[in-house]
C-alpha cells in the first residue's frame, strides 16, 4: 500500500509579529485536511506556543527557524527545526508551564525534546467519522 | 474576524469593564499588560473583562491575566471574566485557570 504525504515548509524570522502568519498558515492547512474548527483551534494554539518560545529564545547565529507540516490522510505532523544546534529542549523553565500544558493537552502526540535533527515534534490525528 | 487587539474600557462606581476584541498573542501582549495594570493601579476597583469579541489568546495572554489577578488582590479586589468563547474557555480549563478566576456567561 502506498501512502501519499505532502509537505509544506515555512521559514520564519525570530520575530513576534510573524507568529500570527504561522497561525494563518496552519489554519489553512488543517482546514484543507478536513479538521473541524475545534481541532484547528487546538493546532493553532499548540503551534503558536512553540513559535512564542523560539521567538523568545532567538539566535545569534541564524536569523530564523523552520516548520515542516507533513500532511497525510491520517494526521498532520509538525516538525520544528533550527540550524542553531544550541536550540534544543526549548521548554523547561517555570514560565513555560502554561505553554507546555496547552501543547500537551491539545495535540495527540508531542515530543518536546528530540535527539534527532528537529527541535520538537507534534501531531494531530484526523478521526474518521464512523 | 479581526486579528488586531482592541482594548476599550468603561468606568462605573465600583467596577471598570475592559472590553477585549481580536487576538492576544506574543506580539501585542505587552500592550494588554500595560493597559490592564494601569487600569488596576489607577482605579483600584473590581475588574470585569468582557471577552465576547476575543477570538484568540495564548499563554502570554493568560499569564497577563494571572498577573492582573495578583495585582487586583493587592487592593482586595476581584476580576470577573465574561463570555469567553468556547475555544478560549477550553484553555482556561486545561491550565486550571478556570478555578482561579470568576468566569461568567
Amino acid at each position: 500500500m502506498i501512502t501519499e504525504t505532502d509537505s509544506i515548509e515555512i521559514i520564519l524570522p525570530f520575530k513576534a509579529e510573524y507568529v500570527s502568519v504561522v497561525r494563518l498558515t496552519v489554519s489553512g492547512i488543517a482546514s484543507r485536511m478536513g479538521f473541524d474548527i475545534e481541532k484547528i483551534e487546538d493546532i493553532k494554539v499548540a503551534v503558536s506556543e512553540v513559535c512564542n518560545k523560539l521567538v523568545a529564545l532567538g539566535s545569534n547565529i541564524v536569523p530564523g527557524y523552520k516548520i515542516i507540516f507533513t500532511i497525510s490522510d491520517k494526521s498532520l505532523d509538525i516538525h520544528f527545526y533550527c540550524e542553531d544546534k544550541s536550540i534544543k529542549c526549548i521548554f523547561g523553565d517555570e514560565n513555560d508551564e502554561l505553554g507546555v500544558s496547552l501543547i500537551s493537552a491539545l495535540m495527540d502526540d508531542v515530543s518536546l525534546c528530540s535527539d534527532n535533527d528537529y527541535i520538537l515534534y507534534m501531531s494531530k490525528a484526523i478521526e474518521e467519522n464512523i | 474576524m479581526s486579528s488586531e487587539l482592541n482594548i476599550r474600557e468603561e468606568y462605573a462606581d465600583n467596577v471598570v469593564t475592559v472590553f477585549l476584541s481580536g487576538e492576544v498573542d506574543i506580539y501585542n501582549s505587552q500592550k494588554l499588560k500595560e493597559r490592564l495594570y494601569k487600569i488596576i493601579d489607577d482605579n483600584k476597583k473590581d475588574l470585569k473583562i468582557e471577552c465576547t469579541e476575543l477570538n484568540y489568546i495564548d499563554s502570554t495572554g493568560l499569564g497577563i491575566f494571572v498577573g492582573a489577578l495578583k495585582k487586583v488582590k493587592q487592593y482586595d479586589k476581584k476580576i470577573y471574566i465574561y463570555r469567553l468563547k468556547e475555544n478560549i474557555k477550553k484553555l482556561f480549563v486545561i491550565t486550571g485557570l478556570d478555578k482561579l478566576f470568576i468566569i461568567e456567561e
